[in-house]
């Protein structure tokens, strides 16, 4: 079991979200925007964040830097899910990668619940 | 014939540009659905949600094919008539509420004074209100502290009636017009501006109605701010 900070700005999608990776045995803390997803974070520290990269206000990018800063919260797995095609990222991917730490870049969606849950689940393991 | 191409490509790339970003935001909708089958959950709740998400779609096909039909006139301008807000408005709520319900959103309505007829095309108005409302009803509740209230409104101003969606969080609404007039230029928007708003719906919506003569403004009223469409009253309808 472990504390999943899943950081989703659509109300429908997060509660489906929400369902599976609880019925997985994870608790799960939904978080709407950047600032609610640190807030959430500084509350109870998770154990991984899964990550909506189109945020309101702030992005999933700021996010990152953001949390990355924090020193305790560096080892934390971060798996971003996203709307945002991988191509047109394609430049910033070594620099999420290695910089912010995103272990797994997952295309929303092409990603299906089972795909997302063993992805979430092997980054757990490699942490 | 040189000024007449100009314009069919002009119409040609804004029809373009529309079909793109009816397609990004298709993939909302369309993935609700797919994650919701795949967890399994269809009970009443599971199912209701499958069917918002399943309208949710088909009323932006249904704006889209509009805005095309129109983009496709010689002259793309909407035969007005005499349409009253009020009426409007209250069908527009009646097809937003389960929608604003699923995303636990309070959806109001609220007509100041009486408002006769505006010249409008009702069809053309009733898709972009809803394309409107639901883009926001999408957009509102990952707004913390926004609460999730939007207003369905039409109130006097000095040009007419201005009819159009409100929320108690300023910002958010001319963050949605930008956003929905950014893809006037560019579909695909740059890494920094990853910004969660559904600009889709506030560009069917504005497409409709530039093709009636008016467009959509931010508009604040009674602490409410919003985006809305100013609607001319002729005077001689004052008489009817």
């Amino acid at each position: 079991m472990a504390v999943i900070l899943l950081v989703e700005p659509d109300a429908v999608l997060a509660r489906t979200y929400r369902s599976a990776l609880e019925s997985c045995g994870h608790v799960v803390r939904v978080a709407v925007s950047a600032q609610a997803a640190v807030a959430a974070a500084d509350e109870q520290r998770p154990d991984i964040v899964v990550l909506e990269l189109q945020l309101p206000r702030h992005n999933g990018i700021e996010f990152l830097y953001e949390f990355r800063s924090y020193v305790d919260w560096q080892p934390i797995p971060v798996v971003a899910h996203t709307m945002v095609p991988p191509g047109d990222i394609a430049i910033a991917q070594p620099a999420l990668r290695e910089a912010l730490g995103v272990g797994v870049y997952l295309y929303k969606p092409q990603t299906t619940l089972r795909e997302l849950t063993q992805k979430i689940a092997e980054a757990l393991e490699a942490s | 014939m040189a000024q007449q191409n100009r314009q069919t490509d002009q119409q040609f790339m804004l029809t373009q540009q529309l079909l793109l970003s009816v397609v990004e935001q298709m993939k909302l909708p369309l993935m609700q659905i797919a994650r919701q089958t795949e967890l399994g959950l269809c009970d009443g709740e599971g199912l209701e949600t499958i069917r918002q998400s399943t309208q949710a779609g088909l009323r932006l096909l249904e704006s889209y094919t509009l805005g095309v039909r129109l983009a496709q006139q010689q002259t793309p301008l909407l035969d007005m008539e005499p349409v009253s807000v009020s009426g409007v408005l209250y069908d527009v709520a009646q097809q937003l509420q389960p929608y604003a319900r699923a995303y636990g959103v309070a959806l109001e309505l609220y007509v100041d004074g009486r408002h006769g007829p505006v010249m409008a095309h009702r069809q053309g108005l009733q898709a972009a209100l809803v394309s409107l409302g639901s883009a926001l009803i999408e957009t509102i509740p990952a707004h913390e502290p926004a609460g999730n209230a939007l207003r369905l409104s039409a109130h006097r101003c000095r040009y007419g009636v201005v009819a159009g969606v409100y929320g108690n969080l300023p910002g958010i609404t001319t963050q949605a017009l930008r956003t929905g007039r950014q893809l006037y230029g560019d579909t695909r928007q740059p890494l920094n501006a990853f910004l969660y708003t559904s600009g889709a719906g506030v560009f069917v919506a504005d497409a409709l109605l530039q093709a009636m003569r008016s467009h959509l403004s931010a508009s604040r009223y009674q602490r409410q701010y919003g985006l809305g469409a100013i609607l001319p009253v002729n005077p001689q309808l004052r008489l009817v």
